[in-house]
C-alpha cells in the first residue's frame, strides 16, 4: 500500500494529478483560498508543465511586461498614468492572475497556445494604454505634443481597419477597448466605480452595462486627454448610440459618428457604408491633414487577410479533430482582440508560435483536452467578469467550448483588387460588428447557431443570457421554442456584461452544475469545483 | 582560473538562490497575496481619494462644432 | 371649458387598434398598413389605397405570452404590441412597414415577419394571409448621403412592396396626394395645437394629445371630417375664467401614447403645451415641403431626417441641437419648466433624460422634472408626487423671479 501510495506521488510529481475524481484526481477548488480565491499555492502540473509555467508564462510573462513598458514610451509614462488613472492600477498589475483563471488546469500544448495568446493581448494592451500616456496632455501640464497631434480616438467597437491609410502617421487607440473592455477580464471591480458613477447622475440600471461603464469612465473623469478628434458608431446598440452623446459632452472634441446599419444584408445598405467610410477619411484628412494612402490601406488589409485565414486553419481543426490546442477562453478573446483592433505585428507573431503547436497537435495527434465530455457551442455575448468560465467547466464538468460567436463575426477576407471591391469588403466588414451580426443585428442571423453547431460538431450549446441587452432579450422565447423543437441540449447563462453583482460568478456555476447534474445526470469531473466562494477574487 | 571558477560557482549559487525565491514566489503565489492585500488597497485608496473635476461642470456649447457633411 | 364636441368620440376610437374608422376604411377596400416609429413615413403609407396605423396597445397592462417571447427586460410598450398583435388585435393589417430604430420594436416587428428559414419557425403572429413585414434601415444621420439612402431605402422597401403586393399607385402624382393631404391634417393640427401658446390656453394638453393620437391611428381621409370640425370648434371656444393650473410644461421623452399620462401630469396642476415625444406633434405635424421638380421621395426623405429631433441621431452637432430646440419649444409655447419622460428600458431616452436634465437647467434657465415610466403607468401615486413636488417648485421659482 505505501509502495503503491509513494509510486502515486511520484508519477503525480512527474506528471501531475489527473484529472478525474476516480482517478485521484486534483481537486483544483482544494487549491484557492476562501473567498479571495488566491491560491494557497499555484496548481502543481507535473514536472514539465510547471516549470513551463513558471518561466515560459509566469516569469516570461512579468518580464515582458516590464520590457513591453520600457521600450514603449518608457516607466516614467506609465507611472505617470498608473497613478492617475484607476483603470490602469487597479487592474494590469494583477495580470498574470488573469492568466491563472483562464490557464487553470490546462496541461501541455493547450496550456502553451493558450497562453500565447495572453501574452499578445497583453503586449497589445500596455500599447495601446502607453500611447494614451505619453499623448495624454493630462500628464503633461495640458501640453498637446507631438504623439497627441498622431493619436486619433475611436469608439472601442469602430473597427480599427478603418484606419489603415495612415498606418505609421496616425495611431489609432480605441477609448474604451483599455480602460474598460479590459479591465473587466482582468479585475472586475475596477469597473464597478465606472457603472456607479454614470447611475450617480441619474442614468437607470436597465440599459446595457456595458454602455453604462464606457460613459462611466467620462463621468468619473478617468479618460486621459490624447487626441485631437473622435470617432464614434452606433455599435451595437441603442445605449452606444446615447453613450456616444454622453461623451461627447464630456470630451467635447470634433467627434464624427460612423454609422453601422443593422440590415447588412441588404447591398443598398452596403452601398451607403461605403459612402460613410469615404465620408470619415475626409474628416480623417480635414482633422489631420495627412492624406489618404491606398498603399497602405492595401498593405495592411493583406496583413490582416493573412490572419483571417490563419483562423480559419484554426477553426478547420477545431472542427473536425480533438486535437485543437487553444482553450475556450483564449480562443474567445484573442480573437475579438485581434479583429476588432485590426492588424499589428503581436498578432503574426503569435500566430507563428501557435501554428507550430497547432501543427505538433495535428501530426502528432495530441489531445489537449482528453476529458472532453460535451463540444460545446457559446452563443452569444459572453459574461466579461467571468469569460474564464469555460476553463471551469472543462474542469469540472468536462465541457470543452470549441468555439463562440464572438470569434465567428468577422468570418472574411477582405479583397484588395480593386478600390471598389475593398471599400465593399469593408463595409461589410464594419458591419460586422461585435454583437451587431448575431446579436442585436436581423433575428436570423442569430439563428445560424445551428449551421455552426454542426459545422463545429458541438453538442451543446451554452446560451449567454444578457440580461439587459434588448437584442439577445427580445428573442428569448424563441430560442426556448427552438431549442425544445430541435431536442438541443442548452444551458442558458444569465450574466450583466462587466457588471459581476447582478448575476455572481457562483451563481453562473451553479445554474451549470444543475443542468448537467438535474438534467443531463452526470457526475462532475472534479467535484471539488462544484461550489466554492470566490465572491471577492479579482 | 580558480577565481574564475569561484565568481561562476557564486554566480550560479546567485542564479539558484534567485530562482528559488521566484519559484517561491511563484508557486505560493506571493505575487498575487501581496497585490491583492497591500498594492490593490493601496492603490483602490489613493483612486478613492483623488480630487476629480465634477463632470457636469463640464460645457456644453451647442454650437461649437460644424456639420461634417463633405458631400454637401 | 366647454366640452370639445368630438373629445368622446375620439377617446373611443383610442380604445382600440382596429376602431371603427379602420374598420370603415377596410370595408372601402383600403388596406391598413401598421409602423410604430416617427421614422417610418406615415405620408408614404397613406397613398391611395391604403391608410397609415400608428400601433398602440391600450390598456394592455400585463403582456405575459410577450414575456415569455421577449423576456420582461424589455421595453413595456414593444412587449405590449407584441402581446396585442398575439391576441389578435392587430389581424386586420395587411403589412407593417418596419424599422430597427429602437431594438425593442424592431424584435416586435422581426416576430410579426415571415422569414421562410429553416433555422427559425415564423410564428404568423398576424393571422392574415395578405399580411406582410418589410424592413427599411434609417440612418442616423442628416447629411446628403443619408437622405439619399433613405429615400433609396423608402422606394425599395416601402413604395416598391406596397405597389407589388397590393397594386398601390406609387407614382409622384399619387405621393403629392398623400403629402396634400398629411398637410391638410398637419395644418388643423397645428393650429388646434397653437391655441396652447395663448396664456390661458383654450385646450388642455390632454385633449390635443387625444386629438393628435387620432390622427395617427385613424384613416386620415375619415378623421379629417372631424379634424376640421374641431378646429372650427376651437376658433369660440373660451377659456375658464379662472386658470385651471399653475404653470406651463413642456413634455418630452420616449413612447408615449397614454392620453391619461398627460391627464395625470395636468391634474398636479401643470399644463401640458407642448408634447415633444414619439408620437406627439411637434415632429409629426411639421408640412411637408414638395418643391417642384424634386424628386417627391427625397424630398419626404429629407423633411423626415430633418425634423426629427430623436436621440438615436449622432451628428455632432445634431446631438446638441436638439436640446437648444426644447428650450426653444418652451419659449415658443411659453411653458415655465419641462418634465422629461423615459420609457422604462427605452435606452435613447435614459441618457438623453440624464443630459437633458442638467442641460436645461444649467444652461437654458429652464425647471426640469426627470421621471421614468411604463407604458401604461399602474404607479401613478408615485409620478403624482413627483409632479405635484415639482408644480410647487416651478410656483416657487416665479415667486422668487417676481412673476
Amino acid at each position: 500500500m505505501a509502495k503503491m501510495s509513494i509510486s502515486k506521488a511520484l508519477k503525480d510529481f512527474w506528471y501531475g494529478k489527473p484529472h478525474t475524481a476516480e482517478e485521484g484526481g486534483r481537486r483544483l477548488g482544494d487549491l484557492h483560498e476562501d473567498k479571495t480565491h488566491l491560491y494557497k499555492h499555484r496548481e502543481w502540473r507535473g514536472v514539465a508543465d510547471t516549470m513551463y509555467y513558471f518561466y515560459n508564462i509566469w516569469l516570461y510573462n512579468y518580464i515582458f511586461m516590464v520590457k513591453d513598458i520600457m521600450v514603449m514610451h518608457g516607466p516614467i509614462t506609465f507611472a505617470k498614468g498608473l497613478w492617475r488613472y484607476r483603470w490602469v492600477g487597479q487592474t494590469y498589475l494583477p495580470v498574470l492572475h488573469w492568466f491563472d483563471r483562464g490557464l487553470e488546469g490546462m496541461r501541455g500544448e493547450a496550456m502553451k497556445a493558450s497562453a500565447w495568446h495572453y501574452r499578445a493581448m497583453v503586449s497589445t494592451t500596455i500599447r495601446q494604454f502607453q500611447r494614451m500616456f505619453a499623448a495624454d496632455t493630462r500628464l503633461h501640464g495640458g501640453k498637446q505634443n507631438d504623439l497627441y497631434k498622431h493619436t486619433i480616438a475611436h469608439n472601442e467597437t469602430v473597427w480599427g481597419g478603418v484606419f489603415y491609410p495612415w498606418d505609421g502617421e496616425i495611431t489609432n487607440v480605441p477609448l474604451e477597448m483599455i480602460p474598460y473592455f479590459v479591465t473587466c477580464h482582468v479585475n472586475s471591480h475596477t469597473v464597478l466605480n465606472y457603472i456607479d458613477a454614470v447611475q450617480s447622475i441619474g442614468l437607470p440600471g436597465d440599459p446595457c452595462p456595458m454602455c453604462q461603464a464606457e460613459s462611466g469612465i467620462f463621468v468619473l473623469d478617468d479618460v486621459p486627454d490624447y487626441a485631437p478628434a473622435v470617432i464614434t458608431c452606433n455599435e451595437a446598440c441603442d445605449a452606444s448610440v446615447s453613450t456616444s452623446t454622453l461623451q461627447d459632452w464630456f470630451f467635447d472634441k470634433p467627434l464624427f459618428s460612423l454609422p453601422m446599419p443593422m440590415l447588412f444584408d441588404d447591398p443598398l445598405v452596403k452601398k451607403y457604408v461605403m459612402r460613410e467610410i469615404e465620408e470619415l477619411w475626409k474628416f480623417v484628412e480635414q482633422q489631420y491633414g495627412i492624406p489618404f494612402s491606398w498603399e497602405k490601406l492595401t498593405k495592411k488589409l493583406e496583413l490582416q487577410n493573412e490572419l483571417q485565414r490563419f483562423e480559419w486553419e484554426k477553426w478547420e481543426v477545431a472542427a473536425k479533430s480533438d486535437y485543437y490546442p487553444v482553450n475556450g477562453v483564449a480562443q474567445a478573446l484573442y480573437r475579438i482582440y485581434q479583429t476588432q483592433y485590426g492588424d499589428w505585428e503581436i498578432w503574426h507573431v503569435t500566430d507563428k508560435k501557435v501554428r507550430k503547436i497547432l501543427e505538433k497537435c495535428v501530426s502528432k495527434k495530441i489531445n489537449s483536452f482528453p476529458q472532453t465530455r460535451h463540444r460545446v457551442i457559446a452563443w452569444s455575448c459572453a459574461p466579461l467578469y467571468y469569460s474564464n468560465w469555460c476553463t471551469w467547466a472543462y474542469n469540472c464538468w468536462g465541457l470543452n467550448v470549441i468555439i463562440n460567436m464572438d470569434s465567428l463575426m468577422f468570418d472574411m477576407e477582405i479583397r484588395t483588387d480593386s478600390y471598389e471591391h475593398t471599400l465593399e469588403d469593408m463595409a461589410q466588414y464594419h458591419m460586422w460588428a461585435p454583437m451587431r451580426r448575431m446579436a442585436v443585428g436581423g433575428m436570423h442571423h442569430m439563428f445560424e447557431l445551428w449551421d455552426y453547431m454542426k459545422r463545429f460538431n458541438c453538442d451543446m450549446v451554452a446560451m449567454y443570457d444578457q440580461l439587459q441587452c434588448k437584442g439577445v432579450q427580445g428573442l428569448h422565447g424563441l430560442f426556448e421554442d427552438e431549442f425544445r423543437k430541435r431536442d438541443i441540449k442548452a444551458f442558458w447563462i444569465p450574466h450583466a456584461l462587466p457588471d459581476s453583482r447582478t448575476v455572481s460568478r457562483a451563481e453562473i456555476r451553479r445554474l451549470i452544475n444543475d443542468y448537467m447534474s438535474t438534467v443531463m445526470h452526470e457526475e462532475p469531473l472534479d467535484p471539488s469545483l462544484l461550489d466554492f466562494d470566490d465572491s471577492m477574487t479579482w | 582560473m580558480n577565481k574564475i571558477c569561484k565568481f561562476f560557482v557564486k554566480l550560479l549559487g546567485i542564479l539558484f538562490v534567485v530562482n528559488a525565491a521566484l519559484f517561491a514566489v511563484f508557486f505560493f503565489d506571493l505575487d498575487g497575496k501581496l497585490l491583492f492585500n497591500v498594492v490593490e488597497p493601496f492603490l483602490k485608496k489613493h483612486y478613492d481619494n483623488m480630487e476629480r473635476k465634477d463632470t457636469l461642470k463640464a460645457p456644453y456649447e451647442i454650437d461649437k462644432f460644424p456639420k461634417y457633411d463633405f458631400n454637401s | 371649458m366647454k366640452d370639445l364636441k368630438h373629445l368622446i368620440y375620439f377617446e373611443n376610437l383610442l380604445q382600440e387598434a382596429n376602431n371603427e374608422l379602420v374598420q370603415q376604411a377596410k370595408k372601402d377596400g383600403l388596406r391598413a398598413i401598421g409602423y410604430t416609429c416617427y421614422f417610418m413615413p406615415e405620408v408614404l403609407l397613406d397613398l391611395p389605397g391604403c391608410f397609415s396605423v400608428r400601433l398602440r396597445a391600450p390598456r394592455c397592462t400585463s403582456p405575459d405570452i410577450a414575456t415569455y417571447y421577449m423576456s420582461a427586460r424589455v421595453c413595456h410598450y414593444a412587449r405590449s404590441l407584441m402581446e396585442r398583435a398575439l391576441e389578435g388585435g392587430f389581424n386586420f393589417l395587411d403589412a407593417q412597414m418596419a424599422t430597427e430604430t429602437c431594438t425593442a420594436t424592431c424584435r416586435f416587428q422581426e416576430h410579426l415577419q415571415q422569414k421562410h428559414l429553416d433555422s427559425v419557425d415564423d410564428m404568423r403572429i398576424i393571422d392574415n394571409d395578405d399580411f406582410f413585414c418589410e424592413f427599411s434601415d434609417v440612418p442616423f444621420k442628416n447629411n446628403e448621403i443619408s437622405y439619399e439612402h433613405y429615400a433609396t431605402q423608402l422606394r425599395a422597401h416601402v413604395l416598391q412592396p406596397l405597389h407589388d403586393h397590393f397594386g398601390i399607385d406609387i407614382s409622384d402624382e399619387a405621393i403629392r396626394k398623400a403629402v396634400e393631404q398629411q398637410n391638410e391634417v398637419s395644418r388643423l393640427i397645428n393650429e388646434i395645437g397653437d391655441y396652447r401658446k395663448l396664456d390661458n390656453p383654450t385646450i388642455t394638453g390632454y385633449e390635443f394629445h387625444v386629438i393628435q393620437l387620432c390622427s395617427l391611428v385613424c384613416p386620415k381621409y375619415l378623421i379629417l371630417p372631424y379634424l376640421r370640425e374641431t378646429a372650427e370648434e376651437m376658433k369660440t371656444r373660451e377659456p375658464d375664467m379662472k386658470k385651471e393650473f399653475r404653470c406651463k410644461v413642456v413634455l418630452a421623452g420616449s413612447e408615449n401614447d397614454d392620453p391619461d399620462f398627460t391627464k395625470l401630469v395636468e391634474s398636479c396642476g401643470a399644463r401640458v403645451v407642448v408634447d415633444r415625444y414619439c408620437y406627439g406633434a411637434v415632429e409629426s405635424r411639421q408640412i411637408i415641403d414638395l418643391p417642384e421638380g424634386v424628386d417627391p421621395v427625397y424630398a419626404i426623405a429629407k423633411h423626415y431626417l430633418h425634423s426629427s429631433n430623436c436621440p438615436r441621431f449622432m451628428p455632432q452637432d445634431e446631438m446638441r441641437a436638439r436640446k437648444k430646440r426644447i428650450a426653444e419649444l418652451a419659449k415658443e409655447y411659453h411653458a415655465d419648466g419641462v418634465i422629461i419622460a423615459s420609457n422604462k428600458f427605452c435606452e435613447y431616452w435614459s441618457y438623453e433624460r440624464v443630459i437633458d436634465t442638467v442641460i436645461l437647467k444649467r444652461d437654458f434657465g429652464l425647471p426640469v422634472c426627470s421621471i421614468e415610466k411604463e407604458y401604461i403607468n399602474t404607479a401613478s401615486g408615485q409620478l403624482r408626487t413627483r409632479f405635484q413636488a415639482f408644480v410647487e417648485s416651478v410656483e416657487i421659482k416665479k415667486i422668487q423671479e417676481g412673476k
